[in-house]
């Protein structure tokens, strides 16, 4: 589709800004460039074949078909651009070189739009404390800037994006909002299993690190459509044909609890970034898909960037490339936290820095088991609430915070029900006929899951580097990972176990976890406790930022110490993550680095 | 003599005579509602996907006419109706301007209805030969209420912008547009007779509007004066027929005949195309890939207890639906809330009975009818109120 996100700004040079990479930040980055004027070029290194409905359609289809309905099952990979697969995390082949000494468990996608096109759309802001833990509890570090600096552009990505919540229901833990500010829609409604379980928990108390907490089932901002409020017009399917005429815009303007949000939105209720896009300004932007950034060019003496290299590949079957240069003023590496980090490195900037240093996620534990009650599993969007009392407090001095995923699909995740479910009473009890139809009737809408979210902090041996005897079949280097689940985070998985056990107790869930007849996930061991875990798919801090070069490869406004007219955006960026999912932090850091750049690029 | 008074001399005002010709509006709304679904249901997973999203967004603006239609008679007093015999449609159904709507499986006679009913030009005559299936057929109610509603005593043509819009003398308008022209008209006159706030003397709370409305294609507008109500017909107008002289609509989409010219072409239209054949891609319109769903199914006479039994259910949703409708537009707008799952249950049960071929009806496939049932009964009213069922036996 070269071209066919508008080519009003020319096909040469000329370009204001180029941006690596078409996910949320790089959408976010472009369309408030575009719009203020700027010539922006976007390279994206995936094909572009969700940006009309058609293709998005195709796109399901591989989704209906595929037997594992993990969350790259929507998104084949091309040759040219391949990517992360949580199926090879057991196998260790696939994308990413595992060093060890445990399995890095996340994955993320190289497509127009990018890692949204997956995602649940949980859109939670960070805590205050979130960003001086350093100060507070004296681990991991200290953010530049403070929640206060970033709390408007919080605001702005919210409405960006289009986030479903009430401020009445997230004003906790020291998060504020403005007065008269609300999210641009109200919260999406609470599912059954959310009002179950709130029934039997709100108001539980439970005590951590000497300090009590009282529990409550608090519904997620979610980047899912539901009732606007006044002035917000929700965004349906992006579909971007040549005849313009986009009929698909109507699909999704609510989410219709279709429950595959991750990894695919039939309706696209749930936000991706094309939207953002697609409202760019689309007289100053040109998108080239399948162009691949293979290295950025600087200018040795004065250290600004000059060109980024790229692969244009003509089909996603094939490594068939040429290779270009994109030039223009001021460049972003929009790429993803592990391909900025790999895109730097392979390209010898910010040499002398910790690029690559710091690689987080939050490995995440199951817990499944079954209600007294039914409690409706299987309807609604994947998670609508969660349990997130746990995600501050003066016990982060000593273990990780964590939060409590409310599922609505059963054991899905974890067991893979309902199927096998059906199979176990089938082979395993010797069922069938009536007997069978009410052994189902009867406990798969008593299923419930919480997915367990651990907070991870940045240190120096988990890392992303590159090794000349790792290359993808373009010639680029692979990611190779090194990874470890240290104390501080198991110590956390402990207590999160103890707090999940006790919720299920108070709620008469009867614990049926048992890592052994779930899928496979890989295990760390503390104290003589193996814990599975798996990745949320929550990269972070591969390029964080910081203070001072010395210490940090970008400053607060994600600008590299080394390269002046070279941002480098995403959650790479990140000291610290929290628990909070990183995307909305993300936009709203994408959000002020775009103001900072228009301030410098329109003078 | 000014022109309110000419105009009380031509034509009393009657402000019941426009709720009526507004209520008519609902009706026919309504009434192409049904058709559209049938044909976009009966469209094999797999297939036709543009189909699909063209009948889609059709449908979907039909739902948005019905809501600002009724916003319009909510506006002016009245009280939307969409449930019960006297307003609910019945297939084969005649339109006003003498259009014949059949409940049909995508097919090339589905699409040369669609035509006529959202062709701007369409004249006032019998319809066509339509389907063979139907070939012979008699609308169950030979006249629309709205053509008798509008084929009252009005004479000569109507000025719409400075341009005399001709109608036949004695029967109702030539054409759809004609019929709101008839109430734009009317609005005007009378807002003008008896003052803007005498005639819009509507509960704003009976407004339905984009908090609980939605269906893509555009936004309910809240009616309140005549401003607004012009702006909510010339919407309903306007995204059918397309601006006058036109294939796009002020939004810039193009207009339902025209979206509708794609699927008989096949092929769809460039921006620079003018009104002839379409040049751009392909549709991949599919005749094949369909459910051949029976023409205008009754559903009562499915000779199979288990179809009978899910015709019925169908029956009961879509009853439930027009409840909810008429709840909507009838001071409860949040009602909608419980209207949306009852649409997707609607969709669900339509098609078990697509998927379901009738014995005896040459390869032709059940489908849903569309008929008014009353609410499942739970408990037994008496007089002195609800109570409990008696046991059937001691």
């Amino acid at each position: 589709m070269t071209g066919a996100a508008g080519d009003g700004a020319g096909d040469g040079t000329g370009y204001d800004v180029v941006i690596v990479g078409a996910g949320i930040s790089g959408a976010l980055i472009a369309k408030r460039l575009t719009t203020a004027g700027l010539r922006v070029l976007v390279l994206e290194a995936g094909p572009a074949t969700a940006w009309t409905f058609d293709g998005y359609s195709a796109h399901l289809g591989h989704f209906y078909a595929a037997a594992g309905k993990g969350p790259e099952s929507a998104w084949p990979p091309a040759v040219g651009a391949p990517q992360p697969d949580t199926a090879d995390v057991r196998t260790g082949h696939g994308y990413f070189v595992q060093r060890g000494p445990d399995k890095y468990g996340s994955s993320y996608t190289r497509l127009l739009g990018g890692s949204t096109l997956h995602w649940l759309g949980v859109c939670l802001r960070m805590l205050p404390e979130d960003f001086e833990l350093r100060s507070r509890y004296g681990v991991g570090r200290d953010w530049p800037i403070g929640y206060h600096d970033l709390e408007p552009y919080y605001r702005e990505a919210e409405w960006e994006i289009g986030v479903s919540a009430d401020v009445a229901d997230q004003a906790h833990l020291g998060i504020e909002f403005p007065d008269g500010y609300d999210y641009p829609m109200h919260a999406l409604p609470a599912s059954y299993s959310d009002q179950v379980l709130g029934k039997a928990v709100n108001g539980m108390r439970v005590t951590l690190g000497g300090q009590p907490f009282a529990l409550r089932v608090r519904s997620y901002p979610a980047a899912r459509n539901s009732t606007p409020r006044d002035g917000y017009q929700p965004a349906g399917a992006v579909d971007e044909r040549v005849d313009g005429q986009a009929l698909a815009r109507d699909l999704g303007q609510r989410c219709q609890g279709n429950t595959s949000c991750t990894p695919v939105c039939p309706v696209q209720a749930k936000y991706n970034a094309q939207k953002s896009l697609a409202q760019a300004d689309r007289r100053n932007l040109r998108v080239i898909p399948q162009a691949v950034a293979s290295r950025v060019l600087v200018d040795p003496v004065s250290g600004l960037v000059t060109g980024v290299e790229y692969q244009h590949y003509d089909s996603p079957d094939s490594p068939r490339h040429v290779r270009r240069t994109a030039r223009a003023r001021g460049y972003v590496l929009a790429a993803h936290a592990v391909e900025n980090a790999k895109l730097l490195l392979a390209s010898g900037l910010c040499a002398g820095s910790r690029v690559g240093e710091g690689l987080m996620d939050h490995p995440a534990l199951y817990a499944w088991g079954l209600s007294p009650e039914p409690a409706g599993a299987f309807r609604g969007p994947l998670s609508t609430a969660g349990i997130d009392d746990l995600r501050g407090g003066a016990f982060r001095a000593s273990h990780a915070a964590f939060r409590f995923d409310i599922g609505n699909d059963g054991w899905r995740a974890t067991t893979g029900a309902p199927d096998t479910s059906v199979a176990a009473a089938v082979s395993g009890r010797r069922m069938f006929g009536s007997g069978l139809r009410r052994h189902l009737e009867e406990t798969l809408p008593r299923q419930v899951r919480f997915s367990v979210a651990v907070e991870q902090l940045a240190s120096p041996g988990n890392r992303v580097t590159i090794d000349p005897r790792y290359v993808d079949p373009l010639g680029n280097p692979r990611p190779v990972i090194s990874y470890r689940v240290d104390d501080y985070t198991l110590a956390g998985m402990a207590a999160a176990t103890d707090v999940y056990q006790r919720v299920f107790r108070q709620a008469g869930i009867e614990d049926h976890t048992d890592p052994a007849e779930g899928a496979w996930f890989p295990s760390a061991t503390y104290e003589g406790r193996a814990f599975r875990y798996h990745g949320m798919g929550h990269f972070a801090g591969t390029h964080v930022m910081g203070t001072s070069a010395a210490d940090s490869v970008v400053d607060a406004d994600q600008r590299s110490w080394a390269h002046r007219n070279l941002f480098v955006a995403g959650s790479g960026s990140f000291p610290t993550m929290g628990t909070s999912n990183p995307t909305l932090t993300m936009a709203a850091l994408s959000l002020r680095t775009a103001d900072q750049m228009i301030k410098e690029l329109t003078r | 003599m000014n022109g309110t008074r000419q105009a009380e001399l031509n034509r009393p005002v009657d402000v019941k005579r426009l709720r009526d010709l507004l209520q008519a509006a609902v009706e026919l709304e309504l009434s192409t509602i049904p058709p559209y679904l049938c044909a976009l249901y009966s469209l094999r997973p797999g297939s036709n996907d543009e189909a699909r999203l063209i009948i889609r967004s059709v449908a979907a603006e039909e739902m948005l006419h019905m809501a600002l239609a009724a916003n319009v008679l909510n506006a002016i007093g009245g009280e939307p109706r969409v449930t019960g015999v006297a307003h609910v449609p019945r297939y084969p159904h005649e339109l006003p301007d003498g259009v014949m709507l059949d409940l049909l499986p995508f097919c090339p006679e589905a699409v040369e209805g669609f035509l006529k009913v959202e062709n701007p030009q369409y004249p006032h005559q019998g319809a066509g030969p339509g389907h063979p299936l139907v070939a012979g057929r008699r609308p169950e109610r030979h006249l629309a209420r709205a053509a008798a509603v509008v084929g009252g005593p009005v004479v000569g043509g109507t000025v719409v912008g400075g341009t005399v819009v001709g109608r036949p003398v004695t029967s109702g308008p030539a054409t759809i547009g004609a019929f709101y022209t008839e109430i734009t008209d009317g609005l005007k006159e009378t807002a003008a007779a008896l003052g803007e706030q005498a005639l819009f003397c509507g509960d704003p709370a009976r407004q339905v509007t984009r908090e609980y409305y939605y269906a893509g294609g555009g936004s309910p507008l809240p009616v309140h004066d005549l401003a607004s109500a012009l702006a909510a017909l010339t919407e309903i107008v306007d995204q059918g027929e397309g601006e006058p002289a036109s294939m796009y609509d002020a939004d810039g989409d193009l207009s339902h005949y025209y979206r509708f010219k794609q699927l008989a072409y096949d092929r769809s239209y460039l921006p620079s195309d003018d009104a002839g054949a379409p040049t751009g891609p392909p549709l991949g319109v599919d005749y094949g890939a369909v459910y051949p769903m029976i023409a205008n199914p009754r559903g009562d006479d499915y000779a199979d207890p288990g179809l009978r039994a899910a015709s019925d259910a169908a029956n009961r949703t879509w009853s439930a639906l027009l409840r909810d409708l008429e709840a909507a537009f009838n001071g409860r707008p949040e009602t909608l809330l419980t209207a949306v799952p009852a649409m997707f249950r609607l969709r669900d049960q339509a098609l078990v009975l697509l998927a379901n071929p009738l014995p005896h009806s040459g390869g032709r496939h059940a489908g849903p009818a569309g008929r008014m049932r009353p609410p499942r009964r739970r408990r037994i009213l008496s007089p002195n109120g609800p109570m409990a069922a008696p046991p059937i036996s001691a």
